[in-house]
């Protein structure tokens, strides 16, 4: 499934041969100023559109799905991005796609969700993101109906790609691995949707980090998958790129049952997997 | 989709020049060859203020660079041995590198042995090439070379965006050639310098440089005084190191944004205030299992009218504050 994200938005084929080609990429978006990044961004958007989502038609902006996004990233490692859906819609949600335009690997995350994602109030689902660039950032949800609404923002990334720099590179690989989920039970008994938060010790080494002792890339190295389960049941799963930012962490709500034991799930491009479990919780 | 203006105004505050600062820009370019004669010459030596003896300082302005202040925006400095000068900083361009180069010579013709810099945020090495026909020891922590060499590309684009092409031109980025692994002393005749390089706390290069003659402590952007800390590094290692700093004796000390020169332990009480402030504001909220996103809109707010430039960088600060923190 992750190999298919990649091919579907064409930013990065295989691994070894491509690092270089998406680390020169990246480099000369940083160098691209702003105003033709605006002038481009429906364009690069009409392309991203049809990888993946072929002709279907998108409702953009229908009050469905909401994004809330700063308009500056302050920090443009660390982007906080929350997606809601409003009480008022009432179906169960299929999928949602997390899409940057203008980063390498424009699909950040694709979501699936199961039946424990639960419905009867705000549906939520946040997470941090690194946008190298003035970009659009979009979410796209689909319905159980399997219609296809957008929520849309444009973000000034102020820090450019030096977001992709560690801020300290020989402590960033401590404790990787240490996966904290944590759930947080509504005030009352009879809310149908549990808050819960997921966060993983993790570089997300995406390929553009030079090594300036070897003068070679890191090479790249990042989550790519994420499964959650309440009670056994699907939550959601997650396929993801490097434009999670280093120690990804995900909050999202899901739907109340007996037990609201989370058991959760995460994978890396090297193959590792990573489990954690939260004790029953509420009912 | 967000309106044309609102998106101008975002980058206005952050990176980008606004829209009007890109039509004085324009016409800035234009007229630029007149102006070269005209006041702002490149080449007039940067103002600077003897604290000490022998010991000289260029304040910088609260400001971000931009193609008006030509990068002046932190403070640099320089000390005048018996045999030799260092310069410690060189200011955000080669223009200004150029200015602060001035300004030693009137002071005095002895050759410029060392340009040390104290970390390797643009506005602090970008003067750096000015230096280069000294051919002296450029001088930093030994962590300094990898923080510069990764980011240079990015600090390149970024200045030119902000100060213009003809702004940037000269700029070099000069990684050091004497490396400081621990602590390390310099001699410039009859007083000697003493570096010492520092656990991440502004970054992850940060070097304190002490003249041993006037006790003059430099302190790089370990100390920020009126312009808001900028956290790049680590906000427990900085607190850690501000609790080292309040008990060090020092005649004097320059900060990295702030006056000429200020005394220990008063100098760093501010800033401990404010990065403890954003600490444990930042603690409650992960206690209470608030978001990221709550912490940038509540957190330190209060601080806000105590510094010049916290709109710039708050934000940023509760943020990497927050990703930080959260691991504990």
């Amino acid at each position: 499934m992750s190999a298919n994200l990649f091919k579907e938005d064409g930013a990065m084929p295989g691994r070894t041969n491509t690092l270089k080609r998406g680390a020169f990429t990246a480099a000369a978006l940083c160098l691209l100023i702003a105003g033709a990044t605006v002038a481009r961004a429906d364009e690069t958007w009409d392309s991203l559109k049809k990888q993946n989502f072929g002709d279907r038609a998108i409702q953009a902006e229908d009050g469905v799905v909401i994004l809330d996004a700063p308009a500056t990233a302050e920090d443009a490692a660390i982007v906080p991005l929350t997606i809601r859906v409003p009480p008022s819609v009432t179906q169960n949600l299929k999928s949602l796609y997390l899409i940057i335009d203008k980063n390498p690997g424009p699909v950040v995350a694709k979501v699936t969700f199961g039946p424990a994602a639960g419905t009867g109030g705000e549906r939520k689902f946040s997470t941090r993101v690194r946008v190298d660039n003035f970009s659009h950032v979009r979410a796209v949800l689909e319905t159980e109906d399997g219609t296809l609404h957008m929520a849309s923002k444009f973000i000034a990334a102020a820090g450019g790609c030096a977001a992709m720099q560690p801020k300290d590179p020989d402590t960033e690989n401590e404790g990787l691995g240490k996966l904290l989920v944590k759930t947080f039970p509504p005030a009352l008994s009879t809310t149908p949707l549990f808050d819960a938060q997921v966060m993983i010790k993790h570089p997300n080494h995406n390929g553009m980090q030079l090594d300036v002792n070897t003068a070679k890339f890191i090479p790249a190295r990042f989550v790519n998958g994420m499964t959650v389960k309440r009670d056994g049941e699907l939550v959601f799963s997650m396929e993801s790129s490097f434009s999670l930012s280093t120690n990804p962490n995900i909050r999202f709500s899901f739907g109340r049952g007996k037990d609201n034991a989370l058991d959760v799930a995460v994978t890396d491009t090297d193959g590792t997997v990573f489990k954690a479990q939260t004790q029953p919780s509420g009912s | 989709m967000a309106g044309e203006n609102d998106k101008f105004g975002a980058m206005a505050k952050q990176t980008l020049p606004s829209r009007s600062d890109v039509l004085l820009g324009g016409l800035a370019l234009l007229t630029l060859p007149f102006l070269r004669f005209g006041p702002v010459r490149a080449d007039d030596a940067a103002a600077v203020k003897e604290i000490a003896p022998g010991v000289f300082v260029h304040q910088g302005r609260y400001e971000l660079q931009s193609e008006a202040n030509q990068g002046d925006m932190s403070n640099a400095g320089f000390v005048v041995g018996r045999d030799a000068v260092a310069v410690i900083d060189t200011s955000g361009s080669a223009i200004m590198g150029r200015r602060l180069r001035a300004a030693i010579r009137q002071v005095t013709d002895k050759p410029i042995r060392y340009v040390i810099n104290t970390h390797m945020h643009p506005d602090h090495v970008f003067g750096n090439a000015a230096f280069k026909e000294d051919d002296p020891t450029f001088v930093g922590h030994y962590k300094l070379a990898r923080g510069l060499m990764s980011r240079s590309e990015q600090y390149l684009a970024a200045s030119k965006a902000m100060m213009g092409a003809e702004t940037v031109e000269g700029i070099e980025v000069i990684p050091p050639t004497l490396a400081v692994q621990d602590k390390t002393t310099i001699d410039l005749g009859g007083r000697t310098l003493i570096l010492e390089a520092q656990p991440t706390a502004h970054t992850d290069n940060d070097l304190i440089v002490t003249d041993t003659a006037t006790n003059t402590v430099f302190l790089g952007d370990l100390l920020f005084s009126v312009h808001v800390p900028t956290l790049d590094g680590s906000i427990r290692g900085w607190l850690e190191l501000i609790n080292q700093l309040k008990a060090r004796n020092a005649a004097r000390v320059v900060p990295g944004h702030g006056p000429h020169a200020m005394e220990l332990p008063e100098a760093v009480a501010a800033e401990e205030r404010y990065l403890s402030t954003v600490a444990k504001g930042v603690r409650a909220l992960i206690e209470q299992g608030k978001t990221l996103e709550d912490a940038t809109r509540t957190v330190g707010i209060s601080e806000r009218d105590d510094w010049k430039m916290f709109d710039q960088y708050h934000v940023r600060n509760v943020t990497a504050a927050f990703a930080e923190l959260e691991w504990e």
